[in-house]
């Protein structure tokens, strides 16, 4: 399809139209709209290249997903190898905010307050069904999704999702970037 | 058959001491429950508060439910209650029953439940200077069933705001969330 | 209150007790050292990254030394209490390993073994000894979270490494066996969810030859190392009779000197027909903890291997009870028996019923002792559920262990208490 072309040819290797008879969804839209206006030069490419080559996360792990997110780290799927195995206690050295696990109502202020801490260019993973929609838990302690806090780059379905699915979450946020795709505060604001 | 003479007799304040599923429940007024606490501890030797937990029984026996419907081996023709006939729990004697589990951490373990019933708006003594485990556990209970606890150090929420309107866990506070929104729909 | 760090080199468990007054869980300030007006109150956030998730520590130091010491927890109170109320029976299930999650298996073995003691219903033998097994790998998994966190907090770093390889090998088996790593979802009211698949017993073999050496290898990068030793000796005392005032259970409470685990006392599921030993040390410092897990980390695979002898002559055996009410017929009998389908229907549709009644059921989970309480009314629904946490009794003893610390110190003590925030605000 032609929209699936253009994504490869912007580097968006990863993404596929998920139901090509379709038609376009929203993301795809958004996509296609952002083509228009992404053309990076030799040095964007560059600053993009290291942007995504040492991405630092903020440990910001509340719960189940928290585990699988330190297995990452850890020898097997090691993310040591896509720069990104320091995580940060401050936030104001991180670049990417893992929200992973169910953010209840208490810590949606601290989590906005992480958020702001942390200096641009930032990126956010909702990882795991809690971060993205709320998850098994549509009640009155957990916020139906961490983008009516924080605006949200990738989201990481999985209860909890595997390692290897995050890494493919970290990996399709690293070739958005590289394509010039802002970061999600540029594109949208928080969901409401 | 003589009445059997039960440990349990000595207890302060006891209302009743059933056993079912192998557990056994003493069920104490209100006002001994320090009391009785205190004997438990001290006499009978239940030094391990376990769990305190209070149950709301708002809306108890409004739907009609019976128990398992047949047996574990099939319909049993000759006790008509098993075939399915609908039966109503019974009454309970008031809204909240707070229950408090022991446990004997000694030669001779054992365990017990302690239980109290209160209604809204009653409040029920501390047993913190008893057991000073209670602590966080009374605060749940103040925070997600609304029970007061006289004589409390410390009676503030503890899992939700400090400014959280309601008591969650009763029944007459709803699940909340929000309705599931399918893509493509507006 | 001194300036200066207190002595280490094996202190003795104190006298009486330590236990703060008036507010048992809240160190505070003494009035004195509040009137040198040099106390400065500092906010260990929810986001921290040695706090095991989202606690929140309000400290007041004076130098270095923890003066004032109040848990704020909550941040991660999800209402799985009352979503319980709301699921069937069945459904409600996958919300008990969410809790503790890294001792998942054992969440969700309590709620299914007091559902079980309300329906009075017989798990065939099979199943009681795999759940046997996958609850002493789920104990050595835990132990290997702690252990990597814990020592990666104080400064072992590369102990997270050792613990997390080990760790994947476990999440292998449970992979194998139940189609996920975590929150697998295996047990079912009347025993598992499904057979036992072919090529497991192998596996798990090869794991029990290797763990004991893994476990070497750990205990010789700490357990004599005088860094380590420096940093967890003498710390965090807690005596046995504060230990179950505060009604410390697991690890913290064989650490302090008292012989309880509720696997020997009270055995539940096959532990009366294995052997293993219960380790338990008198000093009831953070070394004492750390020695403890190590300990049951072994005993835990000598645990598994006797379950693996006895499952590998189980071969063909069913391995959930036979009760229709309660759980599914095979499927081959929903296309000739119209009441097998009937009773598919009902138990899909609207749930199995559990009689009227309530009870409390606790087994030893790898933080202590872990109790569902559930009162049903006879419906498809539970009444209530109530889950009590050790993680959440653990973290009241933190205000007596952290008496004359240094702020350095506090990390060593919250770790060994070794807390799950989700299992503390539920």
């Amino acid at each position: 399809m032609a929209l699936d072309k253009r994504l490869r040819e912007s580097g968006l290797q990863s993404e596929r139209l998920l139901w090509p008879t379709k038609g376009p969804s929203h993301y795809e839209d958004e996509v296609a709209n952002l083509e228009q206006d992404v053309g990076l030069t030799t040095l964007e490419k560059a600053v993009a290249w290291a942007q995504t080559n040492s991405m630092w996360p903020d440990t910001f792990g509340l719960a189940c997903c928290a585990i699988e997110m330190m297995s990452i780290v850890s020898s097997r799927y090691d993310i040591a190898r896509f720069g990104m195995e320091p995580f940060r206690g401050s936030p104001r050295q991180a670049d990417l905010l893992i929200v992973s696990g169910r953010v209840s109502h208490k810590m949606a202020a601290p989590l906005r307050q992480i958020y702001d801490q942390m200096l641009e260019p930032k990126w956010v993973i909702a990882m795991g069904a809690c971060a993205s929609s709320g998850g098994m838990f549509n009640n009155y302690a957990i916020v139906q999704s961490v983008d009516k806090i924080v605006p949200v780059d990738v989201y990481v379905p999985g209860c909890p999702p595997r390692p290897e699915q995050l890494v493919e979450g970290i990996i399709r946020l690293h070739e958005a970037v590289r394509a010039g795709v802002p970061p999600a505060y540029d594109v949208r604001s928080v969901a409401s | 058959m003589p009445a059997a003479v039960s440990e349990w007799d000595a207890l302060p304040g006891l209302v009743e001491a059933s056993e079912r599923h192998h557990e056994t429940t003493l069920v104490v007024t209100l006002e001994s429950l320090v009391d009785a606490a205190t004997y438990l501890r001290d006499e009978s030797d239940f030094n391990f508060l376990s769990d305190l937990t209070a149950v709301d029984y708002l809306g108890w026996g409004e739907r009609a439910v019976s128990g398992y419907i047949g047996t574990a081996t099939g319909r049993d023709l000759n006790n008509p209650m098993t075939q399915g006939y609908q039966a109503v729990p019974l009454p309970k004697p008031k809204r909240f029953a707070v229950n408090y589990h022991l446990l004997s951490i000694s030669e001779r373990p054992r365990r017990v439940r302690l239980q109290t019933w209160v209604d809204e708006g009653e409040a029920v003594p501390t047993v913190v200077r008893v057991w000073p485990t209670a602590d966080w556990h009374e605060r749940e209970q103040f925070d997600l069933m609304g029970i007061v606890f006289d004589g409390h150090p410390n009676l503030v929420r503890i899992l939700l705001d400090e400014d959280w309107d309601g008591h969650p866990l009763r029944k007459d506070y709803p699940i909340g969330g929000e309705p599931v929104r399918f893509s493509g729909q507006e | 209150m001194t300036a200066t760090a207190p002595t280490r080199s094996r202190a003795p468990i104190y006298e009486g007790t330590r236990i703060p007054y008036p507010i048992p869980t809240v160190l505070t300030t003494p009035p004195s050292v509040l009137a040198t007006g040099d106390v400065m109150t500092v906010n260990f956030g929810p986001n921290h990254p040695s706090t095991h998730g989202v606690l929140r520590l309000v400290v007041d130091l004076y130098g270095e030394d923890v003066t004032g010491l109040a848990a704020v927890v909550g941040y991660l109170h999800t209402g799985f209490e009352k979503n319980m109320e709301q699921k069937t029976w069945w459904k409600a299930i996958p919300y008990a390993p969410r809790m503790d999650y890294v001792s998942y298996q054992a969440n969700e073995y309590v709620f299914v073994g007091a559902v079980e003691k309300l329906l009075e219903i017989d798990v065939p033998p099979k199943a009681v000894w795999m759940r046997t097994l996958l609850l002493e790998l789920n104990r050595i998994h835990s132990h290997l979270v702690w252990l990597g966190t814990s020592a990666l907090e104080l400064g072992a770093i590369s102990m997270f490494w050792y613990a997390f390889r080990e760790r994947e090998t476990i999440l292998d088996l449970f992979e194998l066996v139940a189609g996920y790593r975590m929150h697998t979802r295996y047990f079912q009211v009347g025993g598992l969810a499904d057979d036992v698949p072919r090529g497991f017993y192998p596996e798990a073999r090869s794991f029990c030859d290797g763990m004991p050496k893994a476990i070497d290898e750990y205990e010789t990068l700490l357990t004599r190392n005088k860094i380590w030793l420096e940093r967890t000796e003498g710390l965090g005392l807690l005596s046995a009779d504060d230990a179950i005032a505060l009604g410390q259970s697991g690890p913290v409470l064989r650490a302090s000197g008292v012989d309880w685990d509720t696997r020997k006392v009270e055995p539940y599921l096959a532990y009366h027909q294995v052997d293993f030993r219960v380790p338990v040390f008198p000093e009831g410092d953070v070394y004492a903890r750390y020695r403890v897990h190590m300990a049951e980390m072994r005993e835990s695979v000598r645990i598994v291997e006797q379950c693996l002898e006895r499952l590998e002559r189980m071969e063909g055996e069913p391995w959930i009870a036979d009760d229709r009410k309660v759980v599914l017929p095979p499927r081959h009998e929903l296309h000739t028996s119209m009441e097998s389908l009937i009773h598919h229907f009902k138990i899909v549709t609207e749930g199995f019923r559990v009689p009227e009644g309530e009870v409390y059921f606790a087994i030893e989970s790898p933080r202590g002792e872990l109790g569902c309480y559930v009162c049903s009314d006879g419906g498809p629904k539970p009444w209530r559920v109530k889950f009590r946490a050790p993680s959440f009794v653990a973290l009241q003893a933190t205000a007596t262990c952290m008496t004359d610390a240094l702020i350095a110190d506090m990390i060593a003590v919250v770790g060994s208490l070794d807390t799950v925030m989700g299992e503390v605000d539920r």
